[in-house]
């Protein structure tokens, strides 16, 4: 055996028995690159002798320049030559060189080039040149290899710093996203993965790069911010060692930390420094926090190399488009605190902060995350002394940024001083075949997808967006994303439970509304309810769908769990939620909406259950006048209300002792609610309908009541395209002022609609055909009509006042908006209960007219468009 | 050798593998697949609005068993997996000309 190989393999046996009595990966990697040091150099003197004097020099560089080579890292080996023609003169020394070393059991991983081809950057050899930030001299032309470290190289890199800069930021953004942009992978990969050592390095390179003068490139951790004792030193550490262990117990370059290597690891030596370290998992949790440190790192150096590499234009453009904070500035895409005291003086300003964060998406500065953190205390006991949190956190769960919000204020502790029960599963790792982040990331990212599809930018899943814009309360869902497996964080069979009582205590501290609490509570104990049906029953079955109507009750809880099931499923693993389980989570939810919505007419409330439904409930005083008031309104009501809601409508009939009808308009968020409470009357619905038409708003959905007592209840969702209402607070006023007017039939509808003003409105892009059904088989007291048509203002007042005019009555209407396809279901009687076949073909024909239509055009002529408006 | 391809209900799949299971037959593979037989999907109303649903999900399982297991096998599955209604599934019943265990090369029914 050749000297070189007996030494080698010598060292290295001597090497690892200390590593795994002395568990120190920093001291392991500096030894084993000394060692690989003198092997390289005699090698090297072997096979070039004369290259002291020769213009040839063996240079490390990469990992091996920063003297840290792991068992079973390559070795990264320069061969420098003065000239060219060298080159080819020394081909085989170069091969006896190169042998010697594969035979000493180094991977050597090397290169070939001059001077000049070191300070040359092409797109190829960006890495070369970012390599070469760590070389070292080994052997040979010492001189040579001064000219390159101590004018060449330093030259080069002042010249090349923008572009060298911006290319290590790309790659980087690029390695984050094939890793998923987060640190809290269940199996990561410790050296690729954000916050790993490739992290470190990068911070480690962007400071070499930002600090590099004339004649000196700093060494690797030189200009590293607050170098002594921090965390990122201990991250340091411990990644080494792991990585080290890594390399021993896998026997090649493997990083990934998977769950067996876990158990390995964690059962290691390397777990002394940790004695309160029990378990993997505990394990893993200080590995986390780790690697948190080392993704800080990497940020702040991302923030000082876009410092770096600002060029006049981007300040212009930076300062352009600076957001506008009164206490946050904007600076680089970046949020900061205007005053540095602000949070220490004024705690409250953090949950304002987080809004900011959640409403534009941007990241907060390193300089803001610390003075989080020195605020922290201060912010505690702020929170623990209000009761008025949630409506400041609800604010910040509805906006579309909501998951940088809270990952932010997860990675600055706010989350932690607000749900001291989030601390349970930070970092938690829970192993099961689906699950690839841990479960703090696994909620957040249930809750970004959520949003996600808000933006509708998957066709696919426009209709789970539909039923988030549609949910009164989306908060609620929000905030029981966020806990519905907190109580994974506490051994047990079923963390459902855990999960609950868990949230009680905090929604209770935070302040959150009964009716609130009830949903965030249904929506945890249920969160898995809609998978395990997926899984184990007959969703074609209507036993089964009758059992999940029952378990859900209401169509608000079951849009909210349909969304839950969702986000949960999606945010296993980018691959979870497939096309099959998408497609069969959609249809579990039709025929449960059908379901509840189906018998619209049939079932109708009891009085003696009523009161239960009201939010807050009636009190004894009240019962007999909410029975009254709801008794004979179809159960339908009850299933698409909220209680709050429910009682909302019950104090506005209590109007009605003093006047002959009432209405309500409220605003909610991106449209208005109207209620309206009267005695019925012939043409009443339709009135409405102009009523709201001639004011120029446009009747997104609406529904109408009648209970036992004959008192009707129609309600409208309006969007105010003039916005009108937005403007003027008195708008309001006038709109109910005009609906009381028409209910009460002291005004014309037709009078109404002649004096309103034109309307212009942009023409829609396609036409939609109009189509009327006539349908006497799903209800069986009514008969059911169907349209589809090309919506415009004043459409539901013609086709209601076309029904109402031919002395039918209208006792159900379901009306729906989708883009410009007006979908309007009505449930008409007439003299005799359903229409006959005749009357159902002529009311079809007046109906199209009333859409556009002439009835020639049935036998299948082009429909003509209806003016605009 | 038969490869025998059963598509049938999603939720019967833990029914028919804990079946299979009870006679002998633990190796498989699961597919979760959409499609339709004869009844070709069925229209939903939502809202409304009628809309076809002319895929539907469904789970194939495929397994290679020996000629003589085959009736044994398939009669397991029917049995198992019928509900009675339409869109129970299929079963195919296709030849299989040999088999490989990778991991030590063993060939024909020993590699099942």
């Amino acid at each position: 055996m050749p000297d070189s190989i007996s030494l080698a393999m010598r060292g290295r046996d001597l090497k690892k028995k200390r590593f795994f009595t002395d568990n120190n990966g920093l001291a392991y990697v500096s030894a084993r690159s000394g060692e690989v040091d003198r092997i390289v150099a005699r090698s090297f003197s072997d096979c070039f002798p004369a290259a002291e004097k020769g213009d040839i020099a063996a240079v490390a560089v990469g990992g091996y320049g920063r003297s840290q080579l792991f068992p079973h890292s390559d070795v990264d080996l320069l061969i420098l030559f003065s000239d060219d023609r060298l080159v080819a003169q020394s081909e085989g020394a170069l091969a006896r060189l190169l042998a010697g070393l594969w035979d000493a059991k180094l991977r050597v991983s090397h290169s070939v080039r001059t001077p000049k081809d070191c300070t040359t950057i092409t797109p190829e050899n960006a890495e070369l040149s970012i390599s070469l930030l760590d070389s070292r001299f080994l052997a040979g032309d010492r001189e040579l290899f001064g000219l390159l470290h101590g004018q060449q190289l330093p030259q080069f890199f002042l010249r090349e710093q923008s572009a060298l800069l911006r290319n290590l930021v790309e790659l980087s953004q690029a390695r984050h996203q094939r890793h998923g942009k987060t640190i809290y992978h269940l199996e990561p990969d410790i050296k690729e993965c954000p916050g790993g050592l490739r992290d470190f390095h990068l911070a480690c390179w962007i400071s070499q790069l930002v600090n590099v003068t004339q004649d000196h490139v700093p060494l690797s951790e030189e200009h590293l911010p607050d170098k002594d004792g921090t965390e990122w030193m201990q991250a340091k550490r411990f990644l080494f060692s792991v990585r080290c262990y890594l390399h021993y117990f896998v026997g090649r370059d493997n990083n990934n930390l998977t769950f067996e290597m876990q158990d390995r690891v964690s059962r290691s030596g390397l777990a002394k420094p940790f004695p309160k370290a029990h378990r993997t998992e505990d394990w893993m949790r200080d590995y986390f926090r780790h690697v948190r440190a080392v993704s800080r790192l990497a940020t702040q150096m991302m923030e000082v190399a876009a410092v770096s590499r600002r060029t006049l234009l981007t300040r212009v453009r930076d300062r352009s488009s600076r957001l506008s904070h009164v206490y946050f500035p904007v600076s680089r895409g970046r949020i900061y605190l205007r005053h540095s005291q602000a949070l220490k003086d004024r705690p409250e300003l953090v949950f304002e902060l987080f809004r900011w964060v959640a409403r534009h998406g941007l990241p907060l500065a390193a300089e803001t995350e610390r003075r989080i953190k020195e605020a922290l205390p201060g912010i505690e006991t702020h929170a623990r002394s209000r009761a008025d949190v949630w409506p400041m956190l609800a604010a910040i769960l509805k906006l579309r940024h909501a998951y940088r919000a809270l990952t932010a204020m997860h990675e600055t502790g706010v989350l932690f001083a607000l749900f001291p029960e989030f601390k349970l599963i930070d970092c938690l790792v829970i192993r099961d075949f689906y699950h690839r982040y841990t479960v703090d990331e696994h909620v957040f990212r249930a809750v970004r997808h959520i949003h996600e599809l808000r933006e509708g930018k998957d066709e696919n899943l426009r209709d789970y967006g539909s039923l988030l814009v549609e949910l009164e309360h989306p908060e609620r869902l929000f905030f029981a994303v966020l806990f519905h497996d907190v109580g994974k964080g506490v051994p047990g069979p079923d963390h459902s439970q855990r999960s609950i009582e868990l949230t009680d205590r905090a929604m209770e501290r935070i302040g959150m509304e009964a009716a609130g609490r009830e949903t965030v509570r249904f929506l945890i104990r249920h969160h898995l309810t809609m998978s395990a049906f997926m899984r184990g029953r007959d969703v074609s079955d209507p036993e089964t769908i009758h059992e999940l109507a029952d378990i859900v009750g209401t169509i608000d809880r079951l849009k909210a769990l349909t969304l839950v099931t969702f986000a949960d499923i999606r945010a296993l693993n980018p691959l979870a939620m497939t096309p099959w389980r998408r497609e069969l989570l959609w249809q579990l939810y039709v025929a449960t909406y059908n379901r509840l919505t189906g018998d619209v007419e049939d079932l109708r409330i009891r009085p003696e259950a009523s009161q239960t439904y009201l939010a807050p409930p009636a009190s004894a005083d009240e019962r007999k006048d909410v029975d009254e008031f709801l008794e004979g309104f179809p159960e339908r009501y009850l299933r698409t209300r909220t209680p709050e809601k429910i009682r909302s409508h019950f104090n506005l009939s209590r109007r009605l002792a003093e006047q002959d009808s009432a209405v309500s308009v409220t605003e909610n968020g991106s449209f208005y609610e109207v209620a309206v409470i009267t005695k019925d009357r012939p043409n009443l619905f339709a009135s409405l309908c102009g009523g709201l038409a001639a004011f120029g708003v446009s009747i997104e959905k609406a529904e109408a009541f009648s209970n036992a007592y004959g008192l009707v209840l129609d309600t409208f969702i309006v969007v105010d395209s003039n916005h009108r209402l937005d403007v003027s607070p008195d708008a309001s006023l006038q709109l109910a002022r005009t609906l009381r007017k028409v209910a009460e039939d002291r005004v014309e509808v037709k009078d109404l609609l002649q004096a309103r003003e034109p309307v212009y409105r942009t023409a829609a892009r396609t036409w939609i055909k109009p189509r009327v059904s006539i349908d006497n088989q799903t209800s069986q007291r009514a008969t059911v009509i169907h349209v589809t048509a090309q919506d415009r203002i004043g459409l539901l007042y013609d086709l209601a006042r076309t029904i109402s005019s031919g002395g039918y009555d209208i006792e159900v209407v379901l009306i729906d908006t989708q883009g410009r396809k007006a979908m309007d279901v009505f449930y008409a009687t007439g003299p005799d209960g359903k229409l006959a076949p005749m009357e159902g073909e002529r009311l079809r024909d007046e109906m199209l007219a009333a859409c556009g239509v002439r009835v020639s055009e049935k036998a299948g002529q082009a429909p003509v468009r209806p003016p605009a408006g | 050798m038969k490869r025998v391809e059963a598509i049938i209900r999603p939720f019967k799949l833990d029914g028919v593998r804990a079946a299979l299971s009870e006679i002998g037959v633990h190796g498989m593979t699961i597919y979760d697949i959409r499609g339709h037989g004869r009844q070709k999907g069925h229209k939903e109303i939502y809202r409304g609005q009628e809309y076809e649903i002319d895929l539907l999900p469904k789970v194939k399982l495929e397994t290679v068993v020996t000629d003589e297991r085959v009736e044994e096998v398939v009669d397991t599955i029917v049995t198992t997996a019928r509900t009675g209604r339409i869109g129970d599934g299929k079963v195919f019943v296709c030849p299989t000309e040999g088999a490989v265990r990778i991991r030590n090369h063993e060939t024909g029914e020993d590699a099942l």
